[in-house]
């Protein structure tokens, strides 16, 4: 057990005491909980890439804004003609991405099986999410009229195949790389715990919770303590705070226009519902967000 | 004696685990008393608080087994009169394995402390409740952060600290195993806790309060065996 999975357990007593004590959590409370911690934890992880690309490449910061700009503006495009081909790109992207941070210091040396492993790791953690889920994540799909069309994803035969074969694979993955001395015991131990602490978090609580919990402490928080890490590698008097102090005027605008673009959704200036905005935000800054961190853990 | 025997349904597993709990835990004992002539004597003691701690349970086993045959309740009093002596005995358990590492008096103080605090708000919230949610949610949070306290200083805390900087593999593994009982074996506890009336594994899943026994049961048994079995493996191990 690292730091992180203590934390989450931590949190996941907190939330069990809640629960005994209120039984239920309605969803517009999960909702404004969610987003006060994705704000406050998600933004702020992905707020300083630039700064983290430039100490790793060299590019003029106007090519740099360029391909960070064009590749958000190219998915907002993609978005709008292919929606379900956007989300489950999406969905393979964020796979990807939350199995790299997990891995990433562990070093291994299976280069042709590490994006593997990488990949169904997070596949398994977004299926066994939707699949313990699925009525719920049915319901809410089906209470906006454009997040309809995603309905169609939604049938259980597909999702036990697909929670299943991700499930396995990932299993397999992991004790390939402990046969293979990539992974010691010790780390083979803690892996295999936190897949079934996450089985039992997503199993219990309600998919926007369980989501939360997850993409929070243990990715958000956990990448942003490699930030912090990298930085007081460079300069040994970089403090938590400098460390705040450069995370805040980022994460800020980024919330500022996000929040723009959430008001414009409410007051009818968008077509389009809150949820469903919600995913074309994050999945857009997410694409560049994915390359800069991989860039950022292969130098 | 004979004409006190009561009727036990073949599908009380309560009841079952009451009877394999008591006989578990009386067996553990005479094991790890016989096995403190096998070991070093640097290691006796911790052989015979493992003994202590499973004697203990033992007797207590007794007491509830036959308590919850007579009345068909959780004998609530009886469990928290063992947990009381027998888990800060737990906590005896990593000061007197980090000892050779440095471990001072304050740091078994401390464990003791908030091992007593954990059990003593448990109690409270599991024997004085009026009813009220409130009330076992209080307490539930107060006993909470006894075990969270445990929970750190078993694993990054330092009990942690202590074991690596031990020049023994063997009690660096050992502690390390302590701490998985404490991580995963003593979070079967509160499955039990909230399976009492009002609580939301109750109310959410409709898990009885009949199953309190049962989890609390199940997890005495992993928790007391297991963990000295643990503390025999090491001793035997750094005896040879």
């Amino acid at each position: 057990m690292n730091r992180f999975t203590f934390i989450f357990i931590v949190c996941l007593y907190a939330l069990f005491l809640v629960y005994q004590a209120f039984n239920t959590i309605t969803l517009e409370q999960q909702l404004v909980g969610a987003s006060f911690f994705i704000l406050s934890f998600g933004i702020p992880h992905g707020a300083i890439d630039h700064v983290l690309f430039f100490k790793k490449r060299s590019m003029t910061k106007l090519k740099f804004y360029i391909l960070y700009i064009g590749l958000i503006v190219l998915f907002v495009l993609l978005w709008w003609r292919f929606p379900l081909v956007s989300f489950l790109f999406f969905l393979i992207l964020s796979a990807f991405h939350f199995g790299e941070s997990q891995f990433v210091d562990a070093k291994f040396k299976l280069r042709n099986f590490n994006p593997l492993l990488f990949l169904f790791w997070g596949l398994a953690l977004l299926a066994t999410l939707m699949y313990y889920n699925i009525n719920e994540l049915a319901s809410i799909t089906a209470y906006f009229q454009d997040t309809k069309d995603f309905a169609v994803v939604y049938n259980k035969d597909l999702f036990f195949y697909f929670f299943a074969i991700t499930n396995i694979t990932t299993l397999t993955l992991i004790l390939y790389f402990f046969i293979k001395n990539q992974m010691s015991k010790r780390r083979l131990s803690s892996e295999l715990f936190l897949i079934a602490l996450i089985h039992l978090t997503f199993f219990l609580f309600p998919f926007i919770i369980g989501f939360t919990l997850y993409f929070v402490v243990l990715h958000s928080i956990r990448v942003m303590n490699q930030e912090y890490l990298f930085f007081k590698s460079e300069d040994a008097n970089f403090s938590m705070i400098d460390f705040l102090k450069l995370l805040l005027p980022y994460s800020m605008l980024s919330i500022f226009f996000t929040s723009i673009l959430l008001a414009l959704s409410h007051w009818g200036f968008l077509k389009i519902s809150i949820p469903y905005l919600s995913i074309i935000i994050i999945s857009v800054i997410t694409l560049p967000h994915a390359i800069v961190m991989h860039i950022f853990y292969n130098k | 004696m004979l004409l006190d025997i009561q009727v036990m349904r073949p599908d009380d597993y309560v009841g079952f685990t009451f009877f394999v709990g008591y006989m578990a835990m009386f067996a553990a004992s005479v094991f790890f008393f016989f096995e403190r002539g096998s070991v070093d004597d640097k290691w006796k003691l911790s052989l015979l608080i493992s003994g202590l701690i499973t004697g203990i349970a033992a007797v207590h086993y007794f007491y509830m087994r036959d308590y919850y045959m007579a009345t068909g309740e959780n004998p609530t009093f009886f469990r928290y009169v063992d947990w009381t002596l027998t888990v800060p005995l737990m906590c005896v358990e990593f000061y007197l394995l980090t000892r050779a590492a440095g471990a001072t008096k304050s740091l078994l103080w401390k464990l003791i402390i908030a091992s007593t605090w954990m059990l003593v708000c448990g109690y409270i919230g599991e024997s004085f409740s009026d009813g009220t949610t409130a009330h076992s949610v209080t307490w539930g949070v107060l006993s909470t952060l006894g075990y969270i306290y445990i929970l750190h200083a078993a694993w990054f805390g330092e009990v942690a600290q202590l074991a690596e900087k031990s020049n023994s593999d063997v009690v660096k593994r050992g502690v390390r195993t302590l701490a998985w009982f404490v991580l995963v074996g003593w979070a079967i506890y509160p499955i039990g806790y909230m399976c009492m009336d009002g609580g939301w594994l109750n109310t959410a899943m409709g898990w009885g309060s009949e199953n309190v026994d049962l989890w609390y049961n199940i997890a005495d048994a992993i928790n007391k065996i297991g963990f000295g079995l643990v503390v025999y493996n090491i001793a035997v191990s750094e005896s040879k």
